[in-house]
């Protein structure tokens, strides 16, 4: 049914169908609007779980990796500080291969402080071991975790469903959100390959020695490599009962004639697609390719999807600092060696802090890409409050 | 190795545990060690068997086999024996020690009463017989553990009853006879042939024993009494302790008078005393020495002086006074102590000048006693007594003796415990090999348990029947205990060197390598896990677990 | 609240739910410890353990020595993986269960506290089960904030100058229905308290002093006479807090001076300057006498 309605609550309602049997909640901006409605849903008696208000975001991921492991569904949602308070503990989960499911609410990290959006906190836990999937826009957003509980229970691997932060989170736009009969028939209830339970004693969390760690982590590349397919599969199987095409590893928009390819992820995809169509009628062809599932990170489709293209640009919403673009440089390594040279792919930072995107400067951007090689560059870096040591 | 599983989940029922017991470098081994009673004890009774039997399966039945295996005079010695081994238990050094002696009695009467008769060890008949000497406590002990074993045994007394100076010597207040009979009947119910009246050596050739019996055993006693030797000893009314106490026990006590005086310091002397104060007499001990230098039992020196005997310590007899062969006094002289003698004992010198004459219708010499040799001939003697080896072989081949003819005037428990040797020595000679004698378990001291799980709590005891009571008869002055009341006294029992199931190994393994094996009831070390850390050791009671060195 | 029998509660428990082949050191405290309390709670139970000398010593792969399901996740999250799976039982309506997490000095006192007070505040239905061995031992013998005064650690080579935190207390204050303390030497009462904490509906705090061999630098047989000595000197009072009432205190009728239980410790050695007691060892007993006074020992 098509709502309007602020996306954390698309989000909400969504996740409540999805029946999830733990809930732990610590609140950070911008994510609290989807720990409070689900705290109202849970007190109307509209949803029936156990919904723990946790002292931290630390005790959230704990709490829901305890809860997981005895067997039942479960879920948080967090976002800049407390997702990187939580770290330790998603990796935790990770290894122990815990099918838990997280709303990252993207934002900027500290110091300095900043509640606005962008997407360094999820860029800053790529490695732990969790498949992260970027959301464009509000509908996919609640799609992506109908889906999200899907793969994560296929896979035995931890989701984190990312949306950005105020852009996503507190805009209000229509949603078709699914009727609950719809979800129960695509998500059935969670059989766990876990369980701590005293009739069938198992022992999780042991500790491995050099003779067995290794592998471990073999396994569980492994297994995230393979995820993609069931990414792929689950986003096929919600297009067929829902009729909408969400999720998936990529998504492309006026690839085939494009001279330039933009590369992004999450919401900023809609401001460029509009750029894109204004270009279109002046006679410039630019394309989009969309990275959904960053990780895994679909290796294949991008070389696919951009083999003959021979002007890339990357923006992206994190930095390594020190280093550069994260985006990019996972896009730079698609490709073989042998068909680099000639590839111009740059790299752009974006938007850190909650910097607007604006049109104009998306423009520039273009238009620089076409002419050279950007190596790494800040999109509408404002130079005049720079002191001359720091630049 | 496995393949990994998801996320490393194990499933604990499969788990093949790691053997920690590589680690170790000691050893706990459950080592059952020799209690202090029963080290103390000359028949090694099993004191710590018995008494655990009772605490904790209140079996009294068992109790008094486990005692008979090696005593089978427990209501005898329950009464006359002066308990070594409370004076070696544990528990005097914690709070006090076990009244094992009123439990021993206690367990003997109970076999009186209920008629528990004695169990053999082995069911056969031997071919060999053993002719024994003597029916006193030596002889018969010999003789129940050779019948126990199935030889045929054959006792040959002197006297008209078997006993020896069970009968002969101890009063009756002390050791009821009847208690006794039925103690030697339950004896001879094994099958030990008992003939009295036949005096070896003088009725019987000594050598025709020696020839028609494969072993032969003495247990002569020393029921000579010896004199000192002074004038007046063949007056009438002077008796020596042993034929007063003889007399006395075969109801033929002499008129006494009413003034008695006893020379001696030993049990012959007190039993005197205390016999002649019962039969109406003032009573008065002479000994030249002092009390700490008397060889008597401490427990019948002081119930003789309860009795109202006066004691006259530093006087000695120098002559016995009469008017027309009757005794009217004894002149004595004060002595004083000088260094010790041939004894070990202070030497006694008389004082110059100090004779004073003691009014006395009866002298009773309780002066010493000597082997009976009439008749027969050892070749080595040792002083007065019978010299016999490790063994207790005699001189003379196939000849054992033991008790007091041996070992000098011993107690009625150190003549028992000859006699079990005695048979055990007899035993092996007949089967022809020589038994190195078996090295019992070390001894465990105070200082060797753990004291802190043991509950403080008094021994029983009760007091002796009132003085002027127990001068009106012969009859027993400790009133014996209940059943409930020993059975709570044997709960005391530290049970040292020996498993009483308190647990604490069991509960204080960290790594849970000690179990308790369902069929025997008792633990044992899992020795795939043990570490060696020595917990157990520490916190057992008895001294039970001992460390050793791992190879 | 449950009722439970005093027969049930007195006996004595050997199960081997914690059993043979875990790599503790002879003699280890904690492991006589875990073995009590998991023999004491039953098979129905959960074991949530923090990351520490238990965790180490008893979770290798692939031979664990627990017998009873085992969750192990961080060093200071035990407390919340317990809410968690004590909420997940609740949701799932399984149960009912015996939820303990157990957890050392750090993962109750120090890295662990946000976690564990959490837990109480939130009222879950676990109980907790601190082996206080007073350092964190399993990475090196540091001083933790249950390290007593006085005492050598490998971070505070001079002697600890901080006293105990009393996590007891503590804990009471939260509001939990029960709190205990016990020791090793007396497994009865260690293992009553287990049994007895698991009938209250609510959190539950049971703190357990362990003997560390290596640690307090005392041989391996020494440990069961080391607990009982804490407890005689007086420095460790043993009591129950039943709904914020603090109770059946363990009354000590024969005192000893603390020097008989620094004596036996290598870590307090250097109170002793020649075998006479310095300065340091009155403060300590002082801290004994305070104990003696507040409780009334």
């Amino acid at each position: 049914m098509l709502k309007y309605l602020e996306g954390s609550h698309a989000v909400s309602q969504v996740v409540a169908m999805c029946r999830p049997q733990v809930i732990s909640a610590y609140p950070i901006t911008p994510q609290t609007h989807i720990v409070e409605d689900l705290a109202r849903l849970v007190g109307e008696g509209k949803l029936e779980a156990e919904f723990i208000n946790v002292e931290s975001e630390f005790s959230a991921a704990s709490v829901i990796l305890g809860a997981s492991a005895a067997g039942a569904r479960a879920y948080t949602t967090t976002t800049s500080q407390g997702l990187l308070l939580m770290t330790e503990v998603l990796y935790c989960i990770a290894g122990m291969r815990l099918p838990i499911v997280l709303t990252c609410a993207n934002r900027a990290i500290s110091a300095p402080l900043n509640i606005w959006n962008d997407q360094q906190d999820s860029m800053t836990v790529r490695d732990a071991g969790w498949i992260q999937l970027y959301a464009e826009d509000n509908q996919e957003a609640a799609d992506l975790h109908v889906q999200a509980f899907k793969i994560a229970e296929a896979t035995s691997l931890p989701m984190m469903v990312c949306m950005d932060g105020f852009i996503l989170t507190h805009a209000f736009e229509p949603v078709d959100i699914p009727e609950q009969k719809e979800v129960d028939a695509f998500l059935p209830s969670f059989k766990p390959q876990h369980i701590i339970d005293p009739r069938w004693p198992r022992a999780l969390g042991l500790y491995a020695d050099p003779r067995f760690y290794m592998e471990t982590r073999y396994i569980l590349h492994r297994a995230l490599e393979k995820s993609e397919e069931v990414i792929k599969q689950v986003s096929a199987d919600f297009a067929q009962a829902f009729g909408r095409n969400s999720g998936g590893l990529i998504k492309t928009y006026k690839l085939e004639d494009a001279d330039v390819v933009i590369v992004t992820m999450g919401s900023v995809a809609g401001t460029i697609k509009d750029l894109i169509d204004r270009l279109e009628t002046a006679g410039k062809h630019v394309g989009l390719l969309q990275i959904c599932s960053f990780r895994p990170f679909p290796k294949q489709e991008v070389y696919r999807a951009l083999k003959n293209k021979m002007n890339i640009v990357v923006l992206e919403k994190a930095v390594s600092l020190g280093r550069g673009g994260i985006l990019a440089s996972d896009i730079r390594w698609s490709f073989p060696r042998a068909e680099q040279p000639g590839r111009r792919i740059s790299s752009y930072i974006a938007g850190l802090g909650g910097r607007n995107i604006s049109t104009d400067g998306l423009m520039e951007m273009v238009n620089r890409v076409s002419k050279e090689h950007v190596e790494l560059a800040f999109l509408g870096l404002n130079k005049e409050i720079i002191a001359e040591r720091d630049l | 190795m496995d393949k990994l599983p998801l996320g490393l989940a194990l499933d604990l029922r499969r788990v093949v545990p790691y053997k920690t017991g590589s680690w170790r470098t000691m050893k706990p081994l459950y080592i059952m060690q020799t209690p202090p009673c029963t080290h103390s004890c000359p028949i090694n009774n099993d004191i710590r068997g018995f008494l655990r039997v009772l605490a904790d399966k209140q079996d009294y039945t068992e109790a008094w086999h486990i005692l008979t295996r090696t005593n089978p005079f427990p209501a005898t010695c329950g009464r006359v024996c002066p308990h070594p081994c409370e004076d070696g238990c544990n528990r005097r050094d914690f709070d006090t020690p076990l009244a094992i002696n009123s439990s021993e009695r206690s367990v003997g009467d109970y076999g009186l009463e209920h008629h528990l008769e004695h169990r053999k060890e082995v069911l056969a008949t031997r071919k060999e017989k053993v002719a024994v000497v003597g029916s006193g406590p030596a002889g018969l002990s010999c003789a129940f553990h050779l019948a126990k074993r199935g030889f045929a045994v054959k006792v040959f007394e002197a006297a008209r009853e078997p006993g020896g100076m069970m009968r002969y010597g101890i009063p009756a207040y002390r050791l009821p006879k009847d208690v006794l009979q039925r103690e030697i009947e339950a004896i001879l119910k094994l099958g030990v042939e008992l003939e009295c009246n036949v005096k070896v050596g003088v009725n019987i050739p000594f050598d025709q024993l020696r020839h028609d019996y494969q072993a032969v055993f003495l247990g002569l006693g020393a029921q000579k009494g010896a004199t000192v030797g002074i004038p007046g000893e063949d007056a009438r009314n002077v008796f020596t302790g042993l034929e007063f106490l003889k007399a006395v026990n075969i109801g033929k006590a002499p008129e006494v008078g009413r003034n008695v005086v006893v020379v001696g310091g030993g049990n012959t002397a007190m039993d005197c005393a205390r016999v002649a104060k019962r039969l109406g007499a003032d009573v008065q001990i002479v000994y030249r020495r002092t009390r700490v230098e008397m060889p008597a039992i401490t427990a019948e020196i002081d119930e003789a002086m309860e009795e109202r005997i006066m004691f006259r310590y530093h006087t000695n007899p120098i002559k016995i006074i009469t008017d027309e062969d009757k005794v009217v006094g004894l002149l004595c002289v004060q002595m004083e102590l000088k260094e010790a003698d041939a004894s070990g004992r202070a030497r006694p010198v008389p004082i110059p000048g100090s004779e004073s004459v003691i009014p006395a219708d009866t002298v009773i010499m309780a002066t010493g006693q000597e082997v009976d040799y009439d008749g027969i001939d050892l070749a080595k003697r040792e002083n007065r007594w019978i010299s016999a080896d490790e063994f207790l072989m005699t001189s003379v081949d196939r000849v054992f003796a033991g008790g007091d003819a041996v070992l000098g005037l011993e107690t009625v428990s150190a003549a028992i415990g000859q006699g079990l040797r005695a048979a055990t020595a007899i035993e092996d000679y007949l089967e022809g090999h020589v038994e190195s004698s078996l090295a019992s378990p070390p001894v465990v001291y105070f200082k060797d348990l753990n004291s802190y799980y043991y509950n403080r709590k008094k021994r029983i005891s009760k007091e002796a029947i009132p003085v002027h009571e127990r001068l009106k008869s012969f009859n027993e002055i400790y009133p014996p205990f209940d059943p409930g009341e020993i059975v709570q006294e044997a709960n005391r029992c530290f049970s040292c060197g020996l498993c009483f199931d308190c647990k604490n190994c069991l509960m204080y393994c960290p790594d849970n390598a000690v179990n308790l094996v369902p069929a025997t009831g008792r633990y044992e070390f899992d020795y795939d896990f043990c570490k060696g850390c020595g917990l157990c050791v520490r916190e057992c009671p008895c001294h039970y677990i001992q460390l050793t060195l791992e190879k | 609240m449950m009722e439970l029998h005093e027969e049930d509660l007195n006996r004595v428990e050997k199960k081997n739910l914690f059993a043979s082949g875990h790599r503790a050191c002879g003699g280890c405290g904690q492991a006589l410890a875990a073995r009590l309390v998991a023999d004491a709670a039953g098979e129905n139970t959960i074991a949530c353990v923090a990351t520490g000398c238990l965790e180490i010593f008893s979770s290798p792969y692939p031979d664990p020595s627990w017998r009873i399901p085992f969750l192990h996740s961080l060093f200071e999250n035990v407390s919340a993986v317990a809410s968690g799976v004590e909420a997940a039982y609740k949701a799932m309506n399984k149960g009912p269960v015996n939820i303990i997490a157990m957890g050392g000095d750090g993962s109750t006192a120090d890295i662990g506290f946000q976690s564990i007070s959490g837990m109480f505040e939130r009222g879950h239905n676990v109980l907790y089960v601190c082996y206080d061995n007073e350092a964190y031992m399993n990475t090196g013998v540091q001083r933790s904030s249950f390290t007593p005064y006085g005492a050598k650690t490998t971070t505070t080579p001079m002697g600890n100058p901080t006293r105990k935190k009393n996590l007891p207390m503590l804990a009471a204050v939260h509001g939990i229905p029960y709190v205990a303390t016990a020791t090793v030497d007396d497994y009865r009462d260690l293992q009553r308290k287990v049994k007895k904490a698991l009938t209250f509906e609510g959190p539950k705090y049971l703190h357990v002093l362990a003997p560390c061999p290596l640690g307090w630098g005392h041989s391996g047989d020494l440990s069961v006479l080391i607990s009982r000595l804490a407890k005689d000197t007086c420095l460790f009072p043993v009591f129950e807090i039943i709904n914020g009432s603090v109770t059946n205190i363990q009354k000590v009728p024969h005192k000893k001076p603390v020097e008989e239980y620094l004596n036996l410790q290598a870590r307090f050695k250097h109170l002793f300057k020649k075998g006479e007691p310095t300065g340091m060892v009155a403060e300590i007993q002082e801290i004994a006498n305070q104990n003696i006074e507040r409780f009334n020992l």
